[in-house]
């Protein structure tokens, strides 16, 4: 596996079934070449993952092609059930869309909205359907960066572009879920949201699957780019089996004016969790990283998050709230640079050790280059306090029910821009962790 | 008269070997109210904790009965089931946790109720110490004032329903108003067959109470050093602790 001439050809083969499934255009073949070129001899720094080639090969099962919900395989109905997305699909309440290989599947809601501005495309379809998103598509990142990032830039398949249009307000969340069965390679979806001036969404995204991916690498990406004065939120709700190696990289260009708030929740981290998201700031605008992360078993989650500030006046938050079990190990490392004036910035890193052997590391930059700049960062790491504990214990709840409690308690303010039927098992999940852990 | 609690021969120490209370004797029968006065340092919180098994404090010697069960090497909240209510001098902050959520979790978990019957109860019953609904949203004691912490002290309490109910200073840092109100619910519990342990340094607290029905014990460097009735805790705010252990010569 480690001759470079059969890693060339095991890729080059990949981008060329992708070319002939997709029908896509010359450019974006020509990306993948480019990404390509870049794998052979970009940087590789990722700290669990010592030699990315073993990723290289995919599998070569088949499943069952999805056209509508019925079709769903019954582990990710009973997934859809569990979140309580079939009862909200009922009720009309909010959009569902579902991802499988190069199908989206929309419901009804999505389809209504589509006819006032809302355009949700699968990415094959809409690098074919605009010729333009040419100057768009890895304008955020270069394959050059990293050997992940040039793997993705060579192999991405599915994913998701949603385009907002100008002054078009969503008023509920949107729900994307990813299901990628047939690729033969990495799960690799390519995330790009358009939102364009003044308008407003709220895209939740579930990334699980967890029994139908044989994969162990899963490398999305994503790039948002809100127009001045838009509003974008992006939640994203990770559970991902133990066995899975996630490195999402996500970053934005955050307009005058505009607002991003970027939620990432990981409940199920998966072996390995590797984020540092990046986003540019202009005049004006805010970003807002938060981070809720449950860490279980052996698993290591790095959450980055760096923050340009470029315009005047612009303000970035970065706040994470860690629950360590186990032997997990927990590092965030917010950076907010502030380049403009009257700009602010604050890191906040809260984590609640749950045992001897969890671990906990939190490095916060601030690196001001203007001289009126507002940087801050507080970091409080900790157990449960026993004089909580004894106060909920005194009224009769056991150990375990008033350690719960306390947890849930713990991030409860991070949970506010979640929907109520995600956060009701969101706090299951934390529950069943904490339960079983104490 | 049942006896609900007895205490022979207590000691009790913290932070490694330091002795808080040193040989206490006292029994409550059920139903009683009994306060315990005494100077600062002089044992009164760590009876109440040691009593409610706080895991500092450690019990050297004795026993405490509840009911006839030794209940030394029982946990907190396995006394709080039994029916031991402790109402905290400083109630805890516990972020994040919502009052709605907690009251439910009590009524449900501790009590056994049906959940859809608890909403009525805790409604009618945070009406009756002065409360409105938005404190359901709020989170357990952040940014409560000191009367409101003692009334949600005695929210529980109502709720809950216990057999004997400790009250560690329920007076201190109170306003005037919400200690009328906490010392007329400790009537009312009390009408209800409730027994009560009173710490408190003022006699204020009873101003609701029936002042014939008083058991009160006076507590000296973790020793009980006197017991009587209503008119010793008048004799105490007349004059003071320190005249009292002289006259008795307590001071030896």
């Amino acid at each position: 596996m480690s001759d470079v001439q059969d890693i060339r050809s095991i890729i080059e083969e990949q981008i060329e079934t992708l070319r002939r499934r997709n029908k896509e255009p010359e450019w974006v073949t020509k990306m993948r070449y480019r990404g390509l070129k870049a794998f052979l001899t970009a940087p590789h720094n990722d700290p669990v993952l010592s030699n990315p080639l073993e990723f290289v090969v995919g599998h070569k099962e088949k499943f069952p092609e999805v056209k509508t919900l019925e079709d769903l395989p019954p582990e990710m109905r009973a997934l859809l059930d569990r979140l309580g997305i079939a009862e909200v699909e009922k009720k009309y309440v909010a959009g569902l869309a579902v991802q499988s290989d190069t199908n989206i599947v929309l419901n009804e809601f999505l389809k209504s909205w589509g006819a006032r501005g809302l355009e949700v495309l699968s990415m094959e379809d809409a690098v074919k359907k605009y010729p333009a998103l040419k100057d768009k598509f890895m304008s955020l990142f270069s394959p050059e960066e990293s050997k992940l990032a040039a793997y993705h830039t060579a192999i991405w398949n599915g994913g998701v572009f949603l385009r907002v249009k100008k002054g078009l307000k969503i008023p509920m969340p949107l729900h994307l879920f990813f299901l990628i069965q047939n690729s033969a390679m990495a799960q690799a979806p390519h995330i790009m949201i358009l939102a364009e001036e003044g308008s407003e969404i709220h895209l939740i995204e579930g990334c699980t699957s967890p029994i139908l991916v044989r994969h162990s690498l899963h490398l999305d990406m994503s790039e948002i780019f809100v127009g001045d004065g838009a509003k974008v939120k992006l939640s994203v709700i990770q559970n991902w089996p133990e066995y899975v190696h996630t490195r999402p990289m996500t970053r934005a260009k955050i307009g005058k004016n505009a607002e991003f708030i970027n939620t990432t929740v990981g409940l199920g981290t998966g072996k390995s969790n590797i984020a540092s998201p990046k986003y540019w700031v202009d005049e004006g605008g805010y970003v807002e990283l938060n981070g809720i992360i449950l860490g279980q078993k052996n698993y290591h989650v790095d959450l980055g998050g760096e923050m340009l500030l470029r315009g005047r006046g612009s303000r970035g938050l970065n706040a994470t709230k860690s629950v360590i079990m186990d032997r997990a190990t927990v590092i965030t490392r917010g950076l907010i640079r502030a380049q403009a004036p009257s700009t602010r910035g604050h890191i906040s890193c809260d984590a609640l050790l749950m045992g001897p052997d969890a671990r906990m590391e939190t490095y916060p930059g601030l690196i001001s280059e203007v001289d009126d700049a507002e940087l801050s960062h507080e970091a409080a790491i900790g157990k449960i306090r026993e004089e909580e504990l004894f106060y909920l214990m005194s009224r009769g709840l056991r150990e375990e029910e008033a350690t719960q409690l306390i947890v849930k308690g713990f991030l409860d303010p991070m949970l506010k821009d979640i929907p109520m039927e995600f956060v009701v098992e969101i706090k299951k999940i934390i529950e069943m962790a904490v339960g079983g852990g104490m | 008269m049942n006896e609900l609690l007895t205490i022979e021969n207590l000691h009790v120490a913290v932070n490694g070997n330091k002795e808080i209370i040193s040989g206490l004797n006292l029994r409550i029968g059920e139903s009683e109210f009994h306060v315990v006065m005494g100077p600062n340092g002089s044992g009164k919180s760590t009876l109440a904790l040691t009593l409610m098994g706080h895991p500092r404090y450690r019990i050297t010697h004795g026993r405490i009965l509840f009911m006839g069960e030794e209940i030394a090497s029982l946990t907190p909240n396995e006394r709080g089931r039994r029916g031991i209510f402790m109402a905290f001098q400083q109630p805890k902050v516990v972020d994040g946790v919502r009052i709605k959520d907690y009251l439910t979790l009590l009524l449900t978990k501790v009590k056994g109720m049906d959940p859809l019957k608890t909403g009525k109860i805790i409604r009618k019953t945070l009406r009756e110490v002065w409360f409105s609904e938005d404190i359901l949203g709020r989170y357990i004691n952040e940014g409560f004032s000191g009367g409101e912490k003692k009334r949600f002290e005695i929210l529980q309490a109502l709720l809950l329903k216990p057999k004997l109910l400790i009250l560690d200073e329920p007076d201190s840092g109170v306003d005037i108003d919400s200690l009328s109100l906490i010392s007329s619910k400790l009537r009312k519990m009390h009408g209800e067959g409730i027994a009560v342990l009173l710490i408190t340094h003022y006699g204020r607290i009873l101003q609701h109470v029936d002042p014939r029905i008083l058991h009160v014990h006076i507590l000296r460097e973790g020793r009980i050093v006197m017991s009587g009735q209503e008119e010793l805790v008048e004799r105490i705010e007349q004059e003071g602790f320190r005249k009292i252990f002289e006259e008795c010569g307590c001071n030896e």
